[in-house]
């Protein structure tokens, strides 16, 4: 039987915010249809109304011209409305079956059948009595989509599913979602990548600001014009100018990197060798987990291995701390914002105090130094345009990409002589990509160096001029960027040969 | 003093006797704890408990009255910390000692007509099995059926977490409230009922102190059990038949080292007197090593306020 979801002159209005500004959809099953917008747009907000989380302050859901009253994440269960959430709606602590069956309402035995029926069905591996804690990202977001599944939906929305997805996972689950859309269930696919949305959707509708802006055939649209029409702007095109020269001093040297861990959670780094000239960007290229949160972690001084020699400026620091190393002038910008860059629970000043030098003077004898750190801080906030100007807020409150912009910020202000950002714009959106793309050329610019560890190929492209691969813990030969395609990338990440 | 056969089978039942409060207490708190919330009134909630229940027998001359109103009057007291901390949001750990402090002052001026009156004699079961079979008849006969109920409890409690339905969604609310509400789950009912259970059994416990196990009314006569019932949840962690283990190894040290102290050993009383916390915790520690089970018995959102969006 066909769906038929309309929603009608939805509002939601938060202190200070319009989330959602009379918003009115219209979705059919046999479809999937892409819900685009950036952080901050009104898409979440919308979901949430959809699963009965949050009610809105005005207008109706339609489902198959049946008003539907959504007023707890029962009624839309009820109602055939399955959703899985950004941030997985898992007990950790508990086993996978357990997760499924608390809002079962057949016995255990019966259960474990069905779900045995579509862990077969579609092709996923999930071991039933582990628990949850105990499985990767994509195994979890498997976990959610069962568990929409056993109450066989009509409607599945996901929100932002791939942003914790490696490239294999996310090809995987859009198999998985073009099986249920040929199954007749609607699939609502809430999301900020332009790519993802060309080549799963067939419908788009775009959001910004609580409204929305424009609903279309995908096949009419290309990334440019659905990034224009995301951002309400025409946004300017980043092209690096590759300098290479082969005279400039090596500023930054790393010889016989070896890591070795028990944990089988870390990956071994096996003689990495390479060094950064001045004024270059390195980018070092891979898929997720072949060591670069380990190198990462090696270059900043978190993990202090022996026999490595670091010279930097002429000076071998691989023995130092992450604060010495930073005394030195370099910084650092790890991968997880929230829990490694920054407390989320502090203030914006405060979080930049964190980083304090012996000449920024922040403390003295023993005391903060307030309205220094806070004049610092709204430097910093209007030097790189984060949304705000109030150095009090939590830094929780901030956006990804502002918290992203205030941590560059405070990494940058020291003018430091090289830079090692690990994921720099993970899962941020179009505009605040461009910002901080636009701020690391500014830096090769300025004759300090980079060193870019990413796994989105084609922010290596854009912004590197050398790229080397790391796959197992092992490093390619470095290329110059000029030299390198998308393809052969490719190639090299996924554990291949291009000679 | 002879350490024959008999004597021994005296001191285990006596050992039992003594770990009931503790097993009771922790037992309720244990599923509080379970649901996310850190309920540090136990030690209040026990006294008020003694207090009713010793009142209460005095008055209506009802043991059966007693016990059931010693478990009502915890069930009221902790009514008050859930509605504080579930319904007007306050700090777990706050008002919890706050709890504590209002029960123990509470209890010493309700109690104030009570001190001294004797109390009453309990009904113990099987009694004639006891003085009959050596070494085994004073430990499993002769108990008050509190003590059989203590006994079973954790075994009870350990059945309700891990097959029961209702167990499991006491889990999930304290692994994540969050997600327990997105799922539909009444958070806030959920862990108002543990915090009532809890409360129960904390009076319960109160209770049997004041009319079983030592059948009178003096001020502040829960001394510190609550606190360790407490500590024993935690380093149990949040495993009932641990809390049972861990209650036996308090309440047998306890009763070993008075007697030790008695027979004139000669290591300083102060050690002796701080021995049973010791080796509960030591004992404790060791059988809990395991990180990893420790991370899947922890509630993840102890002490953590919980509201619904909106």
């Amino acid at each position: 039987m066909a769906t038929d979801l309309r929603i009608s002159n939805i509002s939601k209005i938060y202190p200070g915010c319009i989330a959602n500004d009379n918003v009115s959809l219209q979705f059919k099953s046999g479809k999937i249809y892409a819900l685009l917008g950036e952080n901050g747009a009104g898409k979440s907000t919308l979901v949430k109304i959809l699963s009965g989380v949050i009610s809105p302050d005005n207008g109706e859901v339609f489902l198959n011209e049946k008003n539907l009253k959504l007023s707890s994440p029962l009624d839309a269960k009820k109602n055939k409305i399955g959703m899985v959430f950004q941030h997985f709606n898992l007990f950790e602590t508990l086993s996978v079956f357990e997760n499924l069956s608390i809002d079962a309402t057949e016995d255990n035995k019966s259960l474990r059948v069905r779900i045995n029926e579509i862990l077969k069905k579609y092709n996923f591996s999930i071991d039933l009595d582990v628990p949850v804690l105990n499985l990767s990202a994509g195994q979890k977001q498997k976990v959610e989509i069962i568990r929409c599944l056993l109450r066989s939906p009509k409607v599945l929305i996901m929100d932002e599913p791939t942003s914790v997805l490696t490239e294999q996972e996310t090809e995987e689950l859009f198999i998985s979602l073009k099986k249920f859309c040929d199954e007749g269930i609607l699939i609502i696919y809430i999301t900020h990548k332009l790519k993802e949305v060309l080549s799963l959707c067939d419908e788009v509708a775009v959001m910004r600001k609580g409204k929305v802006v424009s609903v279309s055939q995908t096949q009419n649209e290309r990334v440019e014009t659905l990034a224009n029409k995301m951002v309400g702007q025409k946004l300017a095109k980043i092209k690096k100018k590759i300098n290479i020269s082969k005279n400039k001093d090596e500023i930054f040297k790393v010889k016989h990197l070896n890591f070795y861990s028990d944990d089988p959670f870390e990956t071994n780094l096996v003689n990495l060798n390479f060094s950064v000239k001045k004024g270059e960007c390195l980018g070092i290229a891979g898929i997720s987990g072949n060591g670069q949160n380990e190198l990462f972690q090696i270059l900043s001084g978190e993990i202090i291995t022996p026999d490595t020699s670091i010279i930097f400026r002429n000076k071998e620091i691989a023995k130092l701390n992450p604060k010495q190393r930073r005394e030195y002038l370099m910084a650092f910008s790890p991968e997880d914002r929230i829990s490694q860059a920054a407390v989320p629970e502090l203030k914006i000043y405060e979080n930049v105090a964190l980083n304090n030098f012996k000449s920024s003077n922040f403390f003295e004898k023993g005391l903060v130094n307030e309205k220094k750190i806070k004049d610092h801080s709204k430097k910093i906030l209007s030097d790189f345009s984060v949304n705000t100007d109030n150095v009090e807020l939590k830094s929780q409150f901030l956006s990804g990409g502002n918290l992203q912009k205030l941590i560059l910020g405070r990494e940058l202000i020291t003018a430091p002589e090289l830079l090692i950002c690990y994921n720099p714009t993970w899962g941020l959106d179009v505009g605040a990509i461009n910002y901080i793309h636009e701020t690391l050329i500014k830096i090769n610019d300025q004759e300090k160096s980079t060193i870019l560890i990413s796994t989105d190929t084609e922010e290596l492209l854009k912004l590197s001029d050398r790229i080397a691969v790391i796959y197992k813990g092992k490093l390619s030969k470095i290329m110059p960027s000029e030299e390198v395609t998308p393809e052969k990338l490719g190639v090299l990440m996924g554990g291949g040969s291009i000679d | 003093m002879s350490l024959d056969i008999s004597f021994i089978g005296i001191l285990i039942g006596s050992i039992m006797a003594s770990s009931v409060p503790l097993i009771l207490a922790a037992s309720g708190e244990l599923i509080t704890e379970r649901s996310g919330v850190l309920n540090l009134g136990v030690e209040g909630m026990m006294i008020i408990g003694a207090i009713s229940g010793f009142a209460l027998m005095v008055i209506t001359d009802n043991l059966f009255i007693a016990i059931v109103g010693s478990m009502l009057s915890g069930v009221i007291i902790s009514l008050i910390f859930g509605f504080l901390t579930q319904s007007l949001l306050t700090n777990h750990v706050a008002t919890g000692l706050a709890l504590t402090i209002f029960g123990i002052g509470l209890s010493a001026m309700l109690g104030k007509n009570f001190v001294g009156i004797p109390g009453k004699e309990f009904p113990i079961l099987f009694s004639s099995l006891k003085e009959s079979i050596p070494f085994f008849g004073p430990i499993l006969f002769g108990h008050s059926i509190v003590l059989y109920f203590a006994f079973a409890l954790p075994f009870l409690t350990n059945y309700f977490l891990k097959k029961t339905k209702l167990g499991l969604i006491v889990r999930a609310v304290g692994d994540s409230p969050v997600s327990a509400s997105n799922q539909g789950i009444n958070v806030i009912l959920v862990r108002y009922c543990c915090i009532l259970y809890g409360g129960a059994m904390c009076g319960l416990a109160g209770a049997y102190l004041s009319l079983i196990y030592t059948p009178q009314w003096i001020e502040n006569m829960t001394a510190g059990r609550g606190w360790i019932a407490l500590a024993l949840v935690v380093f149990a962690t949040w495993s009932p038949i641990k809390v049972l283990i861990g209650a036996l190894i308090f309440g047998g040290i306890t009763i070993l080292q008075l007697h030790m102290q008695a027979i004139g050993f000669r290591i300083p009383v102060q050690f002796l007197s701080a021995l049973p916390y010791l080796m509960t915790i030591i004992v404790l520690v060791v059988i809990s090593r395991d990180s990893r089970k420790i991370k899947l018995n922890t509630p993840t959102s102890l002490g953590r306020i919980f509201y619904k969006e909106k």
